[in-house]
């Protein structure tokens, strides 16, 4: 008497017109942003799924081949890959036909919402998401021994060419920088770097360790032979004297005794390079200045851009003052 | 002071006065008479044998420690600004250093135990002034090793400098106490065994000079702008190992010893020449560090430094005659290892750059070399999508190929946009994503992506609960309530409960099915029973009956009872009314003697006539002995009556 109007039939075509037309409900009432379909946790799951984190290594290179020792890969991410990865993953919560059909609903507002968590995946001190619909991701594994020899490498793409600047440091937040969504080292030697963008230029950096001295080794012509080379620096100014790089004031070494220097004839170059201004004595602290060797920056990016050349190496503008320190009481003894 | 990251570099620091012995000698003048002089001795001292091992802040490379270091200079730094200043290397030379780091590889010189100091110099030299101790260590090389290796005079002062730092800035500063730092460079640049391609161990000793200026190499040795890293220095271990330690045979009849002692000291080797490598460098490096983490507190320093020195201990004096050792005093000393050729600068220029897919070629083969021998396995297949050629075992078991190319391309690729009806292709199998190509073979890119994402959901008992519960919540639950709102309008009694988490239908309509009968139980179940079943009528519960009987049990006037009760009440009219009171005042006890049976006796009477009365009566005048008997009670009997007629024939 209290149910007599509803029956089976009207329950059969409102459940029907129900199925078609299913609006998505918030599962979660996120605090930062808001309500949304996929709960949080299984939202962050499938993003870092995303980012390819646990996929084992001969899905991403199946052939050795691929990733010769020593080089470098660059290459465009798949999103149909990641998307059929994150199908397969919300395929487990599905069991009879009427849950399929269910996803299927569903299954646009699961990838937009997945596609704003891949950028929250990896917020590197408080900078702020990126915001807009999900890019092109492209990405490079690196297999060399730099990788494990230097653990801590700093990786920074920018999404054009930024000429002279190139040894300036942008924070993360500026536009022109591409963000990086995931860098990781998948073995002690490769390394794997995925970006929210297409750059343009990449630069890859040694991890500082002090102060250090050194020259330059490059190889000759003959196997297991080696030259040696620095670039002159204006011992007032600290600047290079020349700004090509590629131009060093040749180190010269004692025979028969590889790697040892010939530091006299090699000071007695420098000063003999015009613009050094190192004087014409000895000087121990203008000769280190010269030695100094900050941490390399390789840079790729396109070889044909036009103006000036950036310097590619060595790009880092030391900022010391010299002086000379001599002791009052030195001047009274030995006048 | 330089600001927090800057530093400044000074030339030297010399000290006011050098270490020695200097007298004083202070003479006054004064009016009053003479003055006797005053003559003191003042002792100025300085590190001569041993350095005290907090007088270093760092070494570069860190002790054994392990890496590319071709390109990089080794450098000791030091506390004390004017150390390498503190002493002079020669007689009136003020300004030259009397330190030098030497960088020597295994077999090129010994490092001697705590030998007394008169040792640690070489023979004929003898330094004047005080020690600081009695016992060090010493570095005894060849003339060839000095020659070769050693700085020339010259260099010392370009090898030293002092650096001024921010003592705040923990880094630069590295625990010094007043921001200045001297550091002393080494003049060699370690290199790696590319002969045998194995890692080499060197040593750096912090050596003093002083006196021996003289051994030094000339100023201007034969120099070469490039170097061949394959030359060998110097090596005492092949001497070692042959044997034969006893000069006599080495200078008579030893020819072996004789001619390889030449040999090795006066020919440059050849790249052909197999050179005894490095020998257990890496057990050395894990020994060192197990040195350092077992030994006793006090005794670690002297441990690990002893341990660092394997490979060092072939006395070269014992085995080299025909050219002069010297031995100089070392003050410090670390070891570490070489284990790649070039630093980060050649890895990474000599990347091979290109886009995933990208075969690399291969190495021009210079004229007159073999060419390589050809691969272990057949290359792979590649196409210019970036698909790989891989063998595929079918259910149905045959044997085919297969394409499949990871989540990395070559070019961009294009992803699912949403059709018109915004709706998005999605696979709930893995076989729905398999793709047959042109050429008849498979393409099972998508597919081996969704099982692999599939499996990896599995493997995280976690996710597979987040998506169970997920799918209960969103789909089951969300469904029912969709479906009952449009449903409800035609339910006017019986509204669901919306916010309920029940999954489906019934379940929310059977739970509000019992809420609301709940509420009215009347109409939907029987009117319900009193808790309790009426009483029997009492019979003196009518009018004034109670109190009447009251007054009869009590033995009180009925009467007056009433009348007081109507003014105050039955209990308070029964306290004021008064109670009659046997007499008896015998003085005698209470309960004997004739008062006690006269008290009995009444006492009988009473009770007699009480339960007389109870029984057959309703209204007993007091002191009436008769009693007639109460009319019996007209409604039926039942078990109090039985019980009464019990209790009155035990009273008769």
């Amino acid at each position: 008497m209290l149910l007599k109007n509803i029956n089976a039939e009207r329950v059969l075509k409102i459940s029907a017109d129900v199925s078609v037309f299913v609006e998505p409900t918030p599962a979660d009432d996120d605090p930062h942003y808001g309500p949304r379909v996929v709960p949080i946790e299984l939202s962050r799951f499938l993003a870092r799924l995303r980012l390819l984190e646990g996929v084992p290594f001969a899905y991403l290179a199946p052939d050795a081949d691929l990733l010769p020792r020593e080089s470098i890969r660059f290459f465009y991410l798949d999103r149909a890959w990641t998307d059929a990865l994150v199908q397969g993953a919300l395929s487990v919560g599905t069991v009879n036909s009427s849950d399929r059909a269910q996803l299927e609903t569903l299954y646009p507002f699961v990838r937009d919402e997945v596609d704003e968590e891949e950028r929250r995946v990896r917020l590197p001190g408080g900078e702020a998401v990126q915001q807009g619909p999900a890019g092109p991701v492209t990405g490079f594994l690196l297999r060399s021994r730099a990788v494990s020899g230097w653990p801590g490498l700093h990786v920074r793409a920018y999404r054009e060419e930024l000429g002279a600047a190139d040894d300036m440091t942008i924070p993360e937040s500026d536009p022109r920088r591409v963000k990086l969504l995931r860098m990781e080292r998948l073995a002690p030697a490769v390394l794997l770097v995925l970006f929210d963008g297409i750059p343009a230029v990449v630069h890859i950096e040694e991890p500082r360790q002090g102060i250090q001295f050194g020259v330059r080794l490059l190889p000759d012509a003959a196997p297991n032979e080696f030259q040696g080379g620095v670039n002159a620096r204006n011992a007032l100014t600290t600047e290079n004297v020349n700004p090509d790089p590629t131009v060093m004031v040749p180190v010269p070494f004692r025979q028969g005794a590889p790697g040892v220097l010939d530091l006299a004839r090699l000071n007695a170059s420098l000063i003999a390079t015009a613009g050094t201004n190192m004087g014409t004595e000895v000087d121990g602290a203008e000769f280190a200045l010269q030695m100094l060797r900050f941490p390399y920056r390789q840079v790729f990016g396109d070889p044909n851009v036009v103006g000036p050349p950036p310097p590619i190496a060595d790009v880092f503008k030391p900022t010391i003052a010299l002086s000379k320190l001599r002791i009052a009481f030195e001047e009274v003894l030995h006048p | 002071m330089p600001n927090i990251g800057q530093f400044v570099l000074h030339t030297l620091a010399n000290p006011p006065l050098k270490a020695g012995d200097y007298t004083l000698h202070g003479h006054m003048d004064v009016a009053g008479g003479p003055t006797a002089d005053y003559d003191g001795h003042v002792r100025i001292t300085s590190p001569r044998f041993s350095l005290p091992p907090d007088q270093v802040l760092s070494t570069f490379p860190p002790a054994n420690s392990e890496g590319s270091y071709e390109e990089r200079l080794p450098q000791i730094v030091l506390k004390r600004r004017t150390l390498p200043w503190e002493r002079s290397a020669a007689p009136g030379d003020t300004t030259t250093p009397w330190l030098a780091l030497v960088v020597i590889a295994e077999g090129e010189g010994t490092l001697s135990g705590n030998v007394a100091v008169a040792e640690c110099v070489t023979a004929g030299v003898a330094l004047t002034g005080p020690n600081d101790v009695a016992t060090g260590t010493y570095l005894s090389v060849t003339q060839t090793v000095v020659n070769k290796v050693f700085p020339t005079k010259n260099d010392l002062s370009l090898l030293c400098h002092v650096r001024e730092v921010d003592i705040r800035d923990t880094e630069l500063a590295n625990g010094d106490d007043d921001g200045f730092l001297a550091v002393v460079l080494a003049n060699r640049l370690p290199q790696f065994d590319r002969t045998n391609n194995a890692p080499v161990r060197y040593l750096a000793c912090l050596i003093n000079l002083e006196g021996q200026l003289g051994a030094l190499p000339p100023p201007a040795p034969p120099f070469t702008l490039k170097f061949r890293a394959t030359d060998v220095v110097f090596d005492v271990r092949p001497l070692a190992a042959q044997g034969g330690g006893d000069a006599d045979r080495g200078v008579m009849g030893g020819a072996t010893g004789l001619r390889a002692a030449n040999a090795a000291v006066r020919t440059e080797a050849a790249p052909a020449v197999k050179k005894t490598t490095t020998s257990n460098w890496a057990t050395t490096t894990a020994k060192v560090e197990h040195a350092a983490l077992t030994s006793p507190k006090g005794e670690a320093g002297r441990i690990v430094r002893d341990v660092m020195l394997e490979g060092y201990r072939a006395d070269v004096g014992h085995f080299v005659f025909v050219e002069p050792v010297y031995r100089f005093p070392v003050l410090a000393h670390w070891s570490f290892t070489v284990t790649n050729a070039g630093g980060f600068e050649t890895y990474m220029r000599n990347l091979d750059v290109g886009l995933l897919g990208t075969a690399v070629r291969p190495a021009a083969v210079p004229p007159g070399v073999p060419p390589p021998p050809p691969a272990p396995r057949p290359a792979p297949e590649f196409t210019e999508t970036g698909h790989v050629g891989l063998p595929h075992l079918t259910r149905r078991g045959e044997r085919v190929r297969a394409w499949y190319r990871g989540p990395f391309a070559s070019h961009p690729t294009a992803r699912d946009e949403k059709d018109a009806d915004e709706h998005l292709p999605c696979a709930h199998v893995s076989d729905q994503l398999r793709r047959v190509v042109p050429d008849g073979r498979e393409d099972l890119s998508l597919a081996g992506a969704f099982e692999i994402g599939r499996l990896l959901a599995l493997s995280q008992p976690s996710v597979v609960r987040a998506l169970l519960a997920w799918r209960a919540e969103q789909f089951g639950a969300e469904r029912a309530r969709q479906i009952v709102s449009g449903v409800s309008d035609a339910a006017t009694l019986v509204q669901p409960d919306l916010k309920g988490r029940a999954s489906d239908l019934g379940a929310l309509i059977s739970r509000r099915l019992v809420v609301s009968a709940a509420g009215d139980p009347e109409k939907v179940l029987a009117p319900s029973r009193p808790l309790a079943d009426p009483g029997r009528p009492l019979p003196f519960a009518h009018d004034g009956g109670l109190d009447a009987l009251l007054a009869a049990g009590f033995g009180l006037r009925a009467t007056e009872v009433a009348k007081r009760v109507k003014e105050i009440g039955a209990v308070a009219a029964l306290q004021e009314t008064p109670v009659p009171i046997a007499e008896g005042h015998d003085a005698g006890p209470l309960l004997e003697g004739p008062t006690a049976d006269r008290l009995r006796t009444r006492l009988t009477d009473v009770v007699d006539r009480l339960t007389e009365d109870a029984l057959k009566r309703r209204e007993a005048p007091i002191g009436t002995p008769a009693i007639a008997p109460a009319v019996a009670s007209e409604t039926s009997r039942d078990a109090l009556d039985a019980l009464i007629d019990r209790a009155s024939r035990g009273s008769e």
